[in-house]
């Protein structure tokens, strides 16, 4: 008996964690386009193409956990692209150039990204710079110094199990990238439902002075997040660099444009405090199935660009809307 | 070991061999490009649709907006809609070689246009012969300003085969004569106009002696002549450009420089050509390894012709 409720007890908060909290209506969608794309094409509706489209969506979804945990305090983080191409860039020249074994460049290398982020988390707490110009001025240094290591040029020459894990599906499944992206996303998921500063991400983001006066450490945990957000762009930096097998410091251009809007379309406010990353990794599945979709109908390049802006505005009018009806 | 390897190279060669010669019918082509924002590129994505239609072979294009992620992703797309042949132009210069794996693995044939990716060739490579033609659009200029002055060079992106070999053919050039000097260069990321005009505009900021400046593509040729206008020295200056882009040909038809002499690519000829390959390579023809369709040095006297019809 006692064993029964004990279960019972276990289970509900796992499924708690996967509850989407506000993101039901892009959930929707998502079944949607899948169920189109499954009867308007051949080609879309395998195991094989879904793989497809995980691999296609490892960097989008790696850095927006990053970018949906900044916008729930209510930051903005403009700098994942450029971090993202200095992470590689450091990469490449530390394991190619400078001859250093993976396992020293991968951990300097996100130690170089995760720098990014902590002094654009001290510019918005200790220098009050609003987040949206502190980070702007992170995306002009760091793409400026991913330029500067190798003068603009690229790096090629990694070894070759590098770009294997992100071929080989391993059990006929998961590349070595996806699964990395998958614990990202199960390592979110559990942080901000479980633990204490996950939690209070969200107070930070509904009212910093109330979340401060309430005695949490609103300034230290701002860095944190900057950080994590910064440290996540520089992993997903990694990663595309086993995908292409090279690396070049213009990598990443506006990809932090992406990145927000999986976070918006996902059901995360821009204003903070409501939302999670539940929702972004649907958001993140809308704009890869979309790419992948559009791609495998043979639209012209020139009206995806059209179709993509479309479904942004009415994932975000749908989420609006259903807030107002309330 | 050694037998193993050499087993593997032997089936690998065998499945090279054989992998095109199975599908013989080429009903679907994939074409990835790198930017259809640039003309060149453009034009030849309509050579390759317009021949291909006559033959009734689909084409599917996808466009990389210039980013290499996206352009692995998107001939995995590709390869997904089971195309029989993939004629590619890699966007960018490093993460060129894995485009051609995907398509090696599929077994079908892979045709390269313009750019080859090192260390991954495919079964043709099609692309001017970009030393040559810059060599002769660079001593054209400096044969204009009477073989001296300072000159300054607008590159394209860095490390691409075409920014490479241009280069190649006009340094050619400017070390032949000993009067020029080469006194100013920069690398632009997109081939664009407004590179063009922003990057020539601070060259002769910094060095306002320079009377010569190649432009490594069309775009940045007519970029680069906006800036001389604006600066007020379209006599003194003569540029450069390469591509023959139909904007181009149309400014170069008018006359009056600054921007007097290109280099026009036949592209409509290199989607004939590409198509023709693909078709040649499935059907376990042998095709070249490398075709040159020509790039004719262009000039008001010239682009007229080249307007009414494109190479």
């Amino acid at each position: 008996m006692s064993a029964m409720t004990d279960k019972g007890t276990q289970k509900r908060p796992l499924v708690e964690m996967f509850s989407l909290r506000g993101a039901t209506g892009p959930l929707i969608g998502l079944l949607l386009l899948c169920l189109f794309l499954t009867f308007a094409t051949d080609s879309f509706f395998s195991i094989r193409n879904f793989l497809n489209v995980l691999d296609q969506i490892t960097v989008l979804g790696i850095m927006a956990v990053g970018m949906t945990f900044v916008i729930l305090i209510g930051g903005i983080d403009l700098a994942v692209g450029s971090v993202m191409a200095l992470s590689m860039m450091v990469l490449g020249y530390l394991n190619v150039e400078a001859g250093l074994p993976m396992s020293v460049a991968i951990p300097l290398a996100l130690a170089a990204a995760a720098m990014n982020g902590v002094i654009a988390g001290v510019l918005v707490t200790q220098f009050n710079v609003p987040a949206f110009i502190a980070t702007l001025a992170m995306m002009s240094i760091a793409r400026g110094l991913a330029n500067m290591i190798t003068n603009g040029s690229q790096i090629i020459g990694f070894p070759p199990w590098f770009n294997l894990a992100a071929i080989i599906r391993y059990g006929g499944y998961l590349t070595m990238t996806v699964a990395v992206m998958l614990i990202v996303f199960l390592l979110a998921l559990l942080y901000q439902r479980y633990r204490h500063s996950g939690r209070t991400l969200y107070a930070i983001g509904g009212n910093p002075e109330v979340a401060r006066l309430a005695g949490i450490n609103v300034k230290r945990t701002t860095v944190m997040v900057y950080m994590m957000c910064s440290l996540l762009a520089g992993l997903a930096g990694i990663l595309l660099a086993a995908r292409l097998d090279s690396v070049q410091p213009s990598s990443g251009v506006a990809y932090e444009l992406d990145a927000i809007a999986a976070v918006v379309i996902g059901g995360t406010s821009l204003s903070g405090g409501t939302g999670g990353v539940g929702g972004t990794i649907i958001g993140v599945l809308i704009i890869g199935v979309l790419r992948n979709g559009l791609n495998l109908l043979g639209v012209s390049p020139f009206l995806q660009q059209v179709i993509i802006g479309t479904v942004i505005v009415l994932a975000v009018a749908a989420e609006t809307l259903k807030h107002r009806s309330k | 070991m050694k037998t193993t390897l050499k087993a593997l190279l032997a089936t690998a060669v065998l499945a090279a061999t054989t992998g095109p010669a199975l599908a013989e019918d080429v009903k679907k082509i994939g074409l990835a490009v790198p930017n259809l924002q640039a003309d060149f590129f453009n034009q030849i994505k309509l050579g390759v649709e317009g021949y291909a239609g006559s033959k009734g072979i689909e084409v599917i294009v996808v466009d990389a907006k210039n980013d290499t992620a996206t352009q692995v992703s998107q001939v995995q797309d590709l390869m997904t809609q089971g195309i029989d042949a993939f004629i590619y132009i890699p966007a960018g210069a490093a993460a060129a070689a894995v485009p051609t794996r995907l398509a090696r693995a599929e077994g079908i044939p892979v045709i390269n246009v313009d750019r080859t990716p090192e260390g991954a060739p495919g079964d043709t490579f099609i692309a001017g012969e970009s030393v040559e033609s810059a060599y002769a659009v660079c001593d054209h200029i400096i044969r204009l300003k009477g073989g001296e002055g300072k000159m300054a060079i607008i590159h394209g992106q860095k490390g691409t085969t075409p920014e490479v070999d241009r280069f190649k053919g006009c340094k050619r050039a400017i070390d032949e004569n000993p009067g020029v000097e080469l006194v100013a260069q920069q690398w632009s990321q997109q081939w664009s106009p407004d590179e063009g005009f922003s990057i020539a505009q601070n060259m002769l900021q910094a060095h306002p002696e320079i009377t010569l400046i190649f432009g490594q593509a069309d775009g940045l040729a007519m970029g680069a002549a906006k800036a001389v206008e604006v600066a007020g020295i379209s006599g003194e200056v003569i540029i450069g450009g390469y591509d023959g882009d139909v904007a181009a040909l149309e400014y170069l038809s008018e006359c009056k420089g600054p921007f007097w002499v290109t280099a026009t690519q036949s592209t409509q000829r290199m989607g004939v050509l590409a198509v023709d390959s693909a078709i040649a390579v499935a059907a376990g023809k042998k095709v070249p390894e490398r075709q040159i369709p020509d790039a004719v040095l262009t000039t008001c006297a010239n682009s007229p012709k080249f307007v009414a019809k494109h190479p």
